[in-house]
Formats: structure tokens, sequence, C-alpha cells
């Protein structure tokens, strides 16, 4: 039988707070094990977690670029489970009264807009840190506190590709929100996704599992197709598929039922005590709106009014901030955008893609690449001696000025040089010349070919072609 | 010197005049504490060698002019408040040998004021009881009688300054904890406005009720403590901005024109004849002052003790899930995370403690949380918009402090339904969040203390330590012969 | 309250009671619940937005790091190895 997917997601996001959500101890990532806790993130008795201020604005900033309602009165509950990553056993959460509902985010899959509605998005804290070393498990509570946003989606994915599609935007708003590093591999975000199939044209929905800690975008989606495989032969054999949650072995390539960490998942939800709901007024709701950064479709936008610059190219550099980033220094006060544009999403993202450039500990600045830049359209510098000169900024750093004087690659204007060299590769083939005045154009790619070579860029081509014109037709 | 019932101001006079120094002080107390304690077991842990030092700490500052109100004077406190390098037991074999790397909010006040630490008082376990006789540890004593119970939870602080073992001491209050305590010893204790002092380091019971406040030998030396222990705190999110005034600032003011009022419910069957009789001569006694007795009605005190046992337990199922014997507190055996936790929790708690988890685990729980838990929220409301009709007309309520008087340890043994309706008189003031005063207003036929509440309206300490202080000026305390 | 409920709670509550004591427990807590009952015909319905308690935006903690505790001083209470905690197996 064929079978139509439905799946929804939940995505975690860890805040770029200095301190952690509930107490005034370092957010920052790692750290030597229980280095970066106190007796409040550490749930020692008599201890009171105090709400930070920047994870709230942080959690708002989240709910304007994903289009949700702000709730002007929000609140906090204890969700109470036992395991050894919880000191407290609660992990303070929100259910009834969210920061965020109602928000959507619009993606594109094969060129097709798409519109996935946002149920709800929380703020909560953190997990601590298990170690398992055969008979024992040793706890770091080092992120325990940690903020988190949850973004609870609609059921509203039908394919892997949409909720990879929609995972690579979500990560790209909070990038430009400045809100999460969405580093996968440090778990700074993470996605769960609820999965069910019913038979295409059905109406109803599948029971549907859960599958939990999907580390890369890769084990995302190949999560996703393993679920729906099982979940099809399941039923194709007259089985029932069990609600449950289920982890991805990568290795296998199937999706593993996990034994449930309480038998009855009752987390006996209740608003905490210990933390005051907050009321927000329009001013205060204003003023965190206002400090939003420019988001990735108004950067669009600019580049394509202002700098006339492809929707193609566009799309290109916004879709990673560290290159838009880049773009946006590079261009501040420069002539030609538009160049800059080019040469970025061509030779400087065949580098970075070759991973000779690497985005995160770039040796050169925007200023540089832009006068490279500027330096190849006035024919200043060659093609092969730019690229050449990017080739060394990439690995060494420095300004393109001083790698040009220092290995003398400039064009020069010295047409007695060029002269000269004409002259001498017109002399040693007298052959090919002859060629051309009949009438051969083809062999002018030789002499161009002959002339570059001994030049090596210290002539614009222009010159070159002209001379060349020139002497030939003498 | 004769340290019995000896109010701060004395004490602050002795030291400050050099009629003895902190150091000896402390002995004096010390040297009751080795006579008396024994038979009172109002103490978990004394902390002499500690004391000692911090003494002659305080002395300095006194010798150097540097002292202050609470300079060298020796206090008690209830072993729920967290004390950095002192073990701090809750009277729970769980916490038996905890020490907390860190201080209360509440010692820092203390500690920068230059208190002395004479050791933590006794209690009932986590709180839960009105007896001390959950206690894991030391079953106090009543120092009227011995035979009798001290009230709970915080009844070794309240025995403890009964006793004359503390000038004064501190407590705390979820349904009643020092009030009654406070009644059932002959002393004062109050409770202060929710969020007036802050809770960091108290160990928690109920977080929406739970407040810390002195015990000690009068209004007015509730009134000194409270200015020392009130503070808004950072590391406290319920703790109030409100300014924290002088709390003695009223006292010996006349009271004529006071309105108190009188909810009959209060004095209904339930509450002993002489209790009853012993607080309404203390309400005429106000009146021949000049203040004026207004009668009133509060319908939903009926519901108080299901409203405050479901919110108290289910908040406290929640706290004292932490106990899992990994981080702290008794660990027990088990090869599993599920086994150990289980065996520490079954072994580490008393029953009473166990009782009141499983209450609020079922409170909580789904397909009862509706019918339950969030019933007794609504309720909450409903006591807190009648308290507030009560205030349009009133500016303090006097009920009894607890219906009975000190009654026989064992009398509610094995009968939980019992001892939660002992609460009723105190729990919805918690509910509510006002401050309340517990002073002895007289003593039954068999010489036990009877205790009235004068419960203020939020953020009003000043006027119910004025109205206590005032009566307590023509009140003649008998002491207990110990 | 019966057998099932009371093992229910027991659950929940991490709590290890033998046979005879979780058949004393469940008829103390029969007797509790219905006193807690007498909640039931109080009709009034809970509105949080009416609870008093909230505080405003501008209240709420800045976010400043502190210093954090020294880990032989946080553990001070527990059984540790390499300054983790020691947990015996976690069986999921």
């Amino acid at each position: 039988m064929r079978y139509y997917p439905t799946m929804g997601l939940e995505i975690h996001a860890e805040l770029l707070t200095k301190s952690k959500v509930f107490c005034s101890c370092s957010a920052e990532f790692g750290g030597e094990p229980n280095t970066r806790c106190c007796p409040v993130c550490s749930g020692l008795p008599g201890t009171l977690p105090v709400l930070n201020r920047r994870a709230v604005e942080y959690i708002i900033k989240a709910g304007y670029v994903m289009n949700c309602d702000i709730s002007r009165f929000t609140k906090w509950d204890r969700k109470n489970y036992f395991y050894p990553d919880l000191p407290k056993a609660y992990q303070i959460s929100q259910m009834p009264r969210p920061v965020c509902l109602d928000g959507h985010v619009d993606i594109k899959v094969n060129d097709e807009d798409k519109t996935i509605r946002i149920n709800r998005i929380h703020l909560e804290e953190d997990a601590g840190k298990l170690t398992h070393e055969g008979r024992i498990s040793l706890a770091d509570y080092n992120r325990c506190g940690i903020p988190l946003i949850e973004i609870v989606t609609e059921p509203d994915f039908h394919s892997a590709e949409e909720v990879v599609a929609f995972f690579e935007k979500i990560k790209l708003l909070l990038l430009y929100a400045g809100i999460c590093d969405c580093k996968m591999e440090q778990g700074s975000i993470r996605c769960d996704v609820n999965i069910s199939i019913a038979p295409e044209g059905s109406e109803q929905l599948g029971t549907r599992t859960e599958l939990k800690n999907l580390n890369s975008l890769k084990a995302i989606a190949k999560a996703i197709e393993a679920e729906i495989a099982r979940q099809a032969e399941m039923l194709d054999n007259g089985g029932e598929i069990v609600q449950e949650t289920r982890r991805f072995n990568e290795a296998a390539m199937e999706t593993l039922a996990m034994r449930s960490k309480e038998d009855a998942h009752d987390y006996r939800y209740f608003p905490d005590p210990d933390i005051p709901p907050i009321i927000f007024t329009e001013e205060e709701l204003a003023d965190i709106r206002a400090t939003l950064p420019e988001m990735p479709e108004q950067r669009m936008a600019r580049y394509r009014t202002a700098y006339g610059i492809s929707e193609n190219d566009a799309v290109i550099i916004v879709s990673d901030k560290r290159v838009s980033d880049f773009f946006d220094e590079a261009v501040d006060g420069c002539k030609s955008p538009k160049n800059v544009a080019s040469y970025l999403v061509g030779e400087f993202m065949r580098r970075v893609n070759l991973g000779e450039i690497d985005l995160d500990v770039l040796k050169f600045s925007g200023k540089d690449f832009a006068r490279l830049v500027e330096y190849l359209y006035s024919d200043k510098l060659s093609q092969n001696n730019a690229k050449l000169i990017l080739g060394e900024m990439a690995q060494h750093g420095g300004s393109p000025e001083t790698i040009a004087d220092e290995q003398e690659l400039w064009i020069k204007e010295d047409t007695e040089q060029l002269s000269a060299v004409i002259d001498e590769i017109i002399a040693s083939n007298p052959k090919a010349s002859e060629q051309y005045r009949s009438g051969d154009q083809k062999v002018f790619g030789f002499f161009m070919g002959q002339a570059n070579k001994a030049l090596k860029g210290a002539a614009s081509p222009k010159a070159i072609q002209e001379q060349l014109i020139a002497k030939l037709r003498r | 010197m004769d340290i019995r019932r000896t109010r701060i101001r004395d004490l602050r006079k002795a030291l400050d005049t050099k009629h003895i120094s902190a150091t000896e002080l402390c002995s004096e107390y010390f040297s009751r504490i080795e006579a008396v304690d024994g038979r009172l077991q109002s103490y978990i842990t004394v902390t002499k060698e500690k004391a000692f030092e911090m003494a002659a700490e305080a002395q300095k500052l006194i010798d150097s002019g540097k002292g202050t109100e609470l300079t060298g004077i020796p206090i008690a406190v209830k072993d729920n408040i967290c004390t950095d390098g002192v073990k701090t037991t809750c009277s729970s074999r769980m916490l038996e040998n905890f020490v907390p790397p860190y201080d209360a909010t509440v010692i820092e006040n203390l500690k920068r004021e230059g208190y002395v630490l004479l050791g933590k008082t006794s209690m009932d376990e986590f709180a839960m009881g009105g007896s001390n006789q959950t206690s894991a540890f030391a079953k106090t004593r009543n120092p009227y009688n011995l035979e009798r119970v001290p009230g709970g939870s915080s009844g070794g602080s309240a025995a403890a300054v009964a006793a004359s073992l503390a000038p004064c001491a501190l407590g705390s209050d979820t349904g009643g904890s020092i009030r009654q305590p406070a009644a059932f010893c002959g002393v004062t204790g109050i409770k202060p406005t929710y969020g007036r002092v802050s809770r960091y380091g108290l160990v928690a019971f109920a977080s929406s009720l739970d407040q810390i406040g002195p015990i000690a030998n009068s209004a007015e030396d509730c009134a000194i403590l409270l200015n020392t222990l009130c503070s808004h705190d950072e590391h406290d999110a319920t703790s109030s901005r409100v300014a924290v005034p002088d709390f003695t600032e009223r006292l010996g003011q006349p009271i004529n024109g006071m309105k108190i009022a009188m909810p009959k419910e209060f004095f209904a069957d339930e509450v002993d004849n002489e209790v009853r009789e012993a607080v309404l001569e203390a309400a005429r006694s106000l009146e021949a002052k000049g203040a004026k007795l207004v009668e009133c009605s509060m319908p939903s005190l009926k519901y108080a003790i299901p409203a405050y046992y479901l919110i108290a337990c289910a908040e406290a199922a929640s706290n004292l899930s932490r106990f899992d014997g990994i981080k702290y507190g008794y660990r027990g055996e088990g090869a599993t995370f599920e086994e150990l936790i289980r065996d520490s929790r079954t072994k580490g708690f008393g029953e009473e403690v166990k009782r009141r988890i499983l209450l609020g685990n079922y409170a909580l729980s789904s397909g009862y949380y509706d019918a339950y838990y969030k019933k007794a929220l609504a309720l909450k409301q409903e006591i807190i918009k009648e308290y507030n009709e009560l205030y349009d007309t009133a500016d303090v309520i006097l009920t009894p402090t607890a219906p009975t008087v000190a009654y026989k340890i064992g009398a509610q043994d094995n009968d939980p339904v019992k001892m939660y309706l002992a609460d009723i008189c105190t729990v919805t003031v918690n509910i509510a969040g006002l401050p309340a005063i517990n002073t002895t207003c007289g003593y039954d036929k068999a010489g036990m203390p009877i205790g009235m509440s004068l419960v203020g309206k939020r953020f009003d300490e000043t006027t119910i330590l004025q109205l206590a202080d005032a009566f307590e000026r023509e009140f003649t305390p008998v002491l207990p012969k110990l | 309250m019966e057998l099932k409920t009371i093992q229910h709670l027991c659950e929940l509550s991490k709590l290890n009671y033998d046979d005879e004591a979780l058949e004393k427990v469940a008829s103390e807590m029969t007797d509790i619940i219905s006193l807690m009952d007498g909640i039931k015909e109080f009709d009034l319905s809970y509105d949080d937005t009416k609870d008093n308690n909230s505080i405003s935006f501008g209240e709420v903690r800045e976010d400043i790091v502190k210093p954090s505790f020294s880990p032989e001083k946080l553990m001070q209470n527990a059984k540790s190895v390499d300054d983790c905690y020691v947990v015996p197996k976690v069986v999921d």
C-alpha cells in the first residue's frame, strides 16, 4: 500500500546568554566537569531559581522571527520526572502559558513555497550530561540550566526534504537573530521528529512515534526515511504502530525503541511557585523587537535592490550568515558590490567548499577581499594572479597589495617590456605569424597563451591583445 | 547574669556597657543547654566551638564601637535553614550528615550583624507536622510539661526560647509552624508577609507558603530581629521589593481606634473552651485600651484544610524529589539508579513525609489535577478575596492560634487526619500570604500556655507588632520550671 | 484507595512499601483523601491571570556571570569520581 507520512517537529535550541537561565553560572559550552555549577544549578536543598532576562528577550526575538504571538502574561511550570541528569528531579519549563504561540515559517522545497505553522515556543532549562562507564554513570551538571527554547510545530510536514528545509531555515533565523550558535555537533540545536503514516487518501492520522537524539541533518533525513519504511512494513504485515520514543542507529540505518524513562509518563506539571509569572508591557515588547537585527529576507531584498545582485547570488550569500556578514563588510564603501558578489559566489565559495577557506577563522577581512576584486576588475591584476593572491590570503592572511608587491604580480603598464616580449614571440614563431596574416584567426589564441606565459600577468589581457594584433598585422 | 527570658534590649545593654562579654553570655546559654536540653531535646546540633569564635569576633566589634543591634546576641536556628559548614538535617534521616556549602540569606544577614550561632534546633521532619514528634532525631518536649508536645514544626526553636536555652530563634512557617509552637510554648513568634524574608537557603517544604520568621520573648524582640531578617534578595525571585520599615517604630504607640475583626468560624466548637475564653478575654482587654472589635465571618474557612494540604503537599512532593541519594543525603543501596533512588527515599524519609509526598503526587497526577490541585488554587483566590473584604473594615484579625493547648505526646500518633485538622486556625494566613504574630494570652488550668494570633494586612507587620506589644506590656508571663 | 492507585503513587514518588505497610498506607491515604474531598463542593474555577504574584519584565535578573563553586565544595556531600557524581547504572 502507499502511505502518506505526516510529521511534526520539536526543535531544542540553546540560547547564547552569558549566564545560565536560573542562576549566574557561565552558560558557555564545555568546561571541566562540574566547574560551571553552583548550589542552584546542582539542585542543592534550599536553593531557588532566578530567571535570566536575556533568555526571555531571546525567546521573544525567536517568537518575532517566527511570526508568533507573544503572550503578555507568561509563566513557568515544573515537569517532574526522575533522571540523574536532572538534579532537582523536575525541569523548569512552560506548559499552559508559553512565551510564544501560533507562528509560521515559510520554506521552499523543490522550488515550491510552503508555510509551516508553529504551535508554540517555550523557554526551559537544559539537563546535565551522563557518561556511562560500565556499571556506573558519571554526572556532570555544567550543562544544567543552559537556557533552551523548544519550538513545537504543527504536523505540517509530509517529506524528509520538507523537514530538512525547515530545520535549515530555523537555524538560519536563529543565527541571524543572534540567539543560538546552531552547532549541531555541540548539541546546541537538536531535533525530535513526531512521525506517523496513513494510507494515501485517508483522512485520519496514524499512531505516531517520536524520533529522538537526531544530531545531524543527514541523520534527520535518514532516520525519517527509515522510520517511514519501518512503519509501512509494519502496517503492510498487519502489525500495529506503538506510540513510543525511538532512536536512530546511523550505522544500521534503522530506528530502535527506547525503554521509556518512566513507566507512566505522568509529568505532573504545575506552576513553579519559585518563579513569579511575568507581565510584559507593549513598550517592552516593542523595545525587544526593535533590537532584532536584519533577517535573511531583508538582506536578500537589500542585496537585490541596493546592489542589483542576482537572486541566485543573493540566495547563496544570505544562506550562510558568516558569508553574508563578510559580504556586508566587503561592500561597505565599495564601488562595485556586484563584482564583489560574483567573485564571492564564485571563487570565494569555491574555496570555502574545498575547505581552503574556513569561515569561522577567516585570515583576511572583507575589505581586503573587496580591494582584491577591485584590482581584478580594473585590470590591475590578472584572473590568475587574483586567484593566486586569494589562495595566499586564505592560507596565510595578509593584504592583497602586500602579496602582489612581494611576488610581483601586478599588471605593469610597461609597454617596452610588453613590446619586446611580443616581438620575440612573433619572431620565434614565423610560421604561425604567417598563418595569422593569411587570415587564420585561430592561431591568435596560441599567441595570447604564449604572451601570458611569458608575462605572468604583468600586462593586462587587453594590452596584450592590442599589441599582438598591431604587431601581427604589420 | 540572669538570662531567663531576657530580652534582646537588656542583653544589648549588658553587652554594650561591658556588664558581660559576648563570650560570657554565650557560656551562660551553653550552661543552660547542658543542664536542661537532655530532657527538653530542643537542639539537634549545638555549635559551641563555632559560637565562641563568633562571640570573640562580635566582642571585637563591640569593643571597637562597630557593634549593631544583634552583635553578640546568641541565636538558635531551625535545622531547615542552611548554614555553611554546619550540619542542616531537617530532622530527617535523609539529611542526617548533610553539610551545606552555602549560607541561607537570613544567615548572611545575621552574620553581617555579628550574631552568635548557638546551634540548630529540632523540628518536625522537613517541617511536616505540628508536634516535633516526626523528627528523626531529637523529639522535643514542652518546657511547661515534659509529657506534652512543644508544637511544631519549629518546636525546637519555640521550646529553646521558652526554656531560655536561647534568647531568640529562627523558625519557619508553612501552615502555622512558627505561631503554633510559639503558642504551645508560651512565647512570641511572627510569620512575616510572604516575600518579606528571603527563602534562599530554607530547605523548601511548600514554596508558595514557606516563610522564615523569628521566635522570641516579645513582640519587640521579634521586631528587632525582623529589621535584620527582611531584605530584598536577588537569590529569591519571590522576595519582595516593598520597602522594609523599622519594625520597632510604632511599638508603644496607643492603639485606640484600631479595628480588630474576629471571624466567628475561628471560634467554633472545635476550639477548646479554655482557649476560646482566653482569646476573648484578651480581645476585651484590647478593647479596653481603645481598640474596636468587629464581628465578621470567613465562610471559606471550612475548605481551608484541604486547600492547604493539597497545595502544600503538591509542592512538597516536587520539592522533595531531588532527594535521590546521589548528590547529597542518605544513599541507599541498589545496582541501578532506579533501585538506589527507591531505597534511599524509602529509608531516608519518615512516614509522615512519605504520606505527604503520596498525597501531593495524587493531587498533581493526571486525572486528579483539576479536581484537587486546581480546585485548591481556586480556593486560594477565594480565601484571599475574603481576607481582602475583611480588611475593608478592619486593621487586624484576631483568632486563636490553635484549637487546643499543647497535647500529650502520642495523642495524635497514627492519626494524620486529626493532625491535619489541628492546623485550622493558622493555614489560611499562609494561603493568603499575610503576616501574623502569636503572643501568649493566658494559661489553662493545667498551666499550659494559650496563644492568640493577630493577622495583619500584607506588608503591615508594624501594626500587628504594635498591637501584640501593647498586649504584652500588661501581661505577665509565667516561666516554665526547668 | 485501590491497590492500583497507591502502587501508581508509590511509583511516581519512588517509594517502596512491603505488602503490609502498603495496606496500612493505603488505608491512611483513603482517610486523608476523604478529608481532601471536602474541597469538591466548592464550585469556583481558577483563573491564573488573577493571581496577584506576577512581576514586571524590568524586575527579571540581568544576564551577568558570577563565579561558580569549586567542585570540591559543591560536591562535599556526594560520592564522586573525577569531579563527577557517581550514579549506578541507568537503565533506559
